[in-house]
């Protein structure tokens, strides 16, 4: 089950090769791999699995201002999480702005992405190149920069959208202010992320698309498969790994959206109703100083992903097998 | 309590600032070793570099030992100072938000200046109050700023408006500038804005909370406070002064727009003048200032900001103090008043201004002397910043979220709850 062609990072939880008690030679052998990675889990135990630890014990503490100063402990067993799982906002507010927005634009930004990547297949090397070097000025626009642009281009009173939307009689002379209001403001962010997140898609898809062979176009054709019954029965096939580790990846993100959010006017707080599990765990933790609580939301955003890509990888992983 | 481990933690604070490109531009980092460490914000004032080279030169001279000024972004400062308390890299001299003191002060965190101080009452009453905690002096006043209300002077000729003394004529002249000036918003009302929302709650007699016995006792869903939430929130709801856009707006976008000539009047502080006189002098020129009006005459108070000088528990006093000293002491606060245009923290100091010439100068001092208050003076005034419960607030209201009634219901319900946790 190990064969698997997903590349990325999913495959760091392959087990470890299992040594028989046999000849030293072999167990020597065994050992090499180990060795090898060596250096590279230390890297990431320093760098992943100590932060990860640390917040797990944080979570369980009552951590504030005054625990920093003494450094001392204050283990309080699940109260953080009791406290988040029976908090009414998590449920009506902090888990939807997370989780349905991150489905919107995860399947958005697929989307379009594979649409921008079936475009690109069909152009000549020449103006491929050119598109692509437009989008990867998306692509290497920083978050921050980018927020800024749209919540420049949505700005209220005078901004293009607005002027745009009384033009055509759709706004009145008194507008209206989107950023209050949940969806729209999520609408934006879904733009944001969309705009954002694309260039990746496309390119990864693009990658995939090349390596499909002709010859099952062709045959499709002369079966008389039509564009969408080609895209449906040979591309969507084939590039199925491929779907995967962008659809992983994006959810990842996009379930981890901070400053998209946090620097939109009401995002860093002040309007409490479009907030998301990053920017609360923030919020929680290191604005209000009430660290243990931050780590818990913090955890329970990891738990959400790490189920998430669970059951991504295991339903390809099924699928796998049984083709 | 701040054990100081002085060769690792100026390897490792060495280290840090290299990593992090060292933006600070004061004192090298490499005579941290035995001088006075000092941290000074910055952000909101001028290029002050040269001031505190001054300042540490004549320390020097006066004591022996050079002192290490860093500075530090005021956007960074809580998290500097709790990385500082949980690394024991804290310095032994700090500027503080005043909203900083009392929570630090209750940690333990600074020393107590009590004895130092001495004799408090030639510093301006507001800011001793918002430096004490539990009868001692842990913020030393250093300097001040407040919030009035500043106006297009040219707009007010144009349309024949006077300066108004009290709601009913703020809520006409607004009226009457929306009405005449098509592109321009009167009168914004922030909504991301806590300290324009505190004048109308004040001036309408309501409180934010009082501490009685040891408890705090909300005032937001007094019929005062509401009276006064209402007055603000109907000037963009019923009287259409403000703009649908203010509605999310920080006090920084006020300014922006100021500045970009989209606004006539505006709540602003008395830094702001100087900031728009730099962004553009052409505007500047038209730009006049005056106290808020109260609501039928008199002015409303509004909130003082500003910040102390404080010491970490763990360094030498003495030392530390004498810088403190010099700080506040005439020759360098004047300069530092007139480069910063901050007010100072002497009471006296501050009524000389209030006879100065300078139109956006005396409706500030002004403002200070006859209506000015703190911010409820607790360790946990932090936590209901940090969770902007005004803000929020405001914005439900202004957004049609919910009534006066149920967002100070709401609000009071938070303030009262953070306040009295232990």
């Amino acid at each position: 089950m190990t064969a698997t062609t997903t590349p990325g990072r999913p495959s760091a939880a392959a087990p470890p090769p299992r040594p028989r008690p046999l000849l030293t030679r072999r167990r020597r052998r065994a050992l090499l791999p180990w060795a090898l990675l060596a250096p590279g889990l230390a890297v990431l135990g320093g760098l992943l699995l100590y932060p990860l630890g640390r917040v797990l014990w944080l979570s369980v503490q009552d951590y504030g201002l005054d625990n920093i100063l003494s450094g001392e402990t204050d283990y309080n067993g699940l109260d953080n999480y009791a406290e988040l799982l029976s908090d009414g906002y998590l449920w009506r507010v902090a888990l939807p702005n997370t989780a349905v927005f991150a489905v919107v634009a995860v399947g958005a930004t697929v989307a379009f992405g594979t649409l921008v990547a079936l475009l690109l297949a069909s152009l000549r090397p020449l103006a491929r190149t050119a598109v692509i070097s437009c989008i990867m000025i998306a692509w290497a626009m920083p978050a921050v920069t980018g927020t800024y642009v749209w919540v420049w281009i949505f700005e209220v009173d005078r901004g293009i959208v607005r002027q745009g939307l009384e033009a055509a009689g759709a706004l009145g002379p008194e507008g209206l202010n989107w950023f209050a209001d949940r969806l729209f403001f999520y609408g934006i962010v879904t733009l944001n992320i969309v705009h954002h997140g694309f260039p990746f898609v496309a390119v990864t898809v693009l990658a995939g698309l090349l390596t499909v062979p002709r010859e099952l176009y062709e045959a499709a054709l002369i079966d008389g498969a039509g564009a969408w019954q080609r895209f449906r029965h040979v591309t969507l096939p084939v590039l199925r790994p491929v779907f995967a580790v962008v659809t992983i990846l994006s959810t990842i993100w996009d379930f981890k959206v901070f400053a998209q959010v946090f620097l939109m006017p009401g995002g860093d707080g002040a309007n409490r109703e479009v907030l998301n599990l990053g920017v609360w765990s923030y919020l929680q933790g290191i604005v209000q100083r009430d660290y243990g609580s931050g780590a818990a939301v913090a955890v329970l955003l990891t738990l959400l992903l790490l189920a998430i890509t669970l059951v991504y990888l295991r339903s390809l992983f099924r699928d796998e097998e049984l083709r | 309590m701040q054990p100081r481990i002085p060769r690792t933690a100026a390897v490792l604070t060495a280290l840090a600032l290299t990593a992090a490109g060292c933006g600070g531009g004061g004192g090298g980092d490499d005579a941290a070793d035995d001088g006075l460490q000092v941290w000074i914000m910055e952000g909101t004032n001028p290029d002050a570099t040269d001031y505190f080279e001054a300042v540490g030169e004549r320390y020097e001279e006066e004591t022996g030992t050079p002192v290490d000024v860093e500075f530090v972004p005021w956007a960074d400062a809580h998290d500097r100072f709790t990385k500082g308390m949980a690394g024991g890299t804290l310095p032994d001299v700090a500027e503080l938000g005043t909203t900083f003191t009392p929570e630090f002060a209750q940690l333990g965190a600074l020393a107590d200046l009590s004895d130092q101080a001495g004799d408090t009452s030639a510093y301006n009453e507001a800011l001793v109050e918002a430096g004490t905690f539990d009868g001692g002096l842990y913020g030393m006043p250093w300097y001040a700023g407040v919030r009035s209300v500043i106006y297009r002077t040219d707009v007010f000729e144009e349309h024949g408006l006077e300066v108004p003394e009290n709601w009913d004529e703020l809520r006409e002249t607004a009226v009457t500038i929306s009405e005449e000036e098509d592109d321009m918003v009167a009168f914004p009302v922030p909504g991301d804005a806590a300290y324009s929302v505190m004048p109308f709650i004040w001036g309408a007699g309501g409180d934010i909370a009082q501490e009685s016995g040891g408890t705090w006792e909300g005032g937001l869903a007094s019929a005062e406070s509401r009276e006064g939430l209402s007055f603000y929130t109907d000037l963009a709801l019923e009287d259409g002064v403000s703009s649908t856009g203010a509605a999310t707006w920080k006090e920084t976008d006020v300014q922006d727009n100021f500045v970009d000539g989209n606004v006539a009047m505006a709540i602003s502080g008395s830094w702001t003048p100087r900031a728009i006189e730099e962004a553009d002098p052409e505007l500047a020129e038209n730009l006049g200032a005056f106290p808020i009006p109260g609501p039928e005459g008199g002015y409303s108070p509004s909130f003082l900001g500003g910040s102390h000088l404080g010491v970490f528990e763990g360094a030498d006093t003495e030392a530390a103090w004498a810088y403190i000293e010099l700080l506040t002491g005439d020759e360098f606060a004047q300069r530092w008043t007139e480069e910063s245009t901050y007010f100072p923290g002497k009471q006296a100091q501050i009524e000389a201004l209030a006879d100065s010439d300078d139109p956006l100068v005396r409706p500030f001092a002004v403002q200070i002397l006859e209506a000015s208050r703190v911010a409820p003076v607790s360790p946990k005034w932090g936590e209901v910043e940090g969770a902007q419960v005004i803000p929020g607030m405001t914005q439900s209201v202004l957004n049609g979220d919910a009534t006066v009634e149920e967002a100070t219901e709401t609000a009071n319900t938070e303030i009262e709850d953070t306040l009295n946790q232990d």
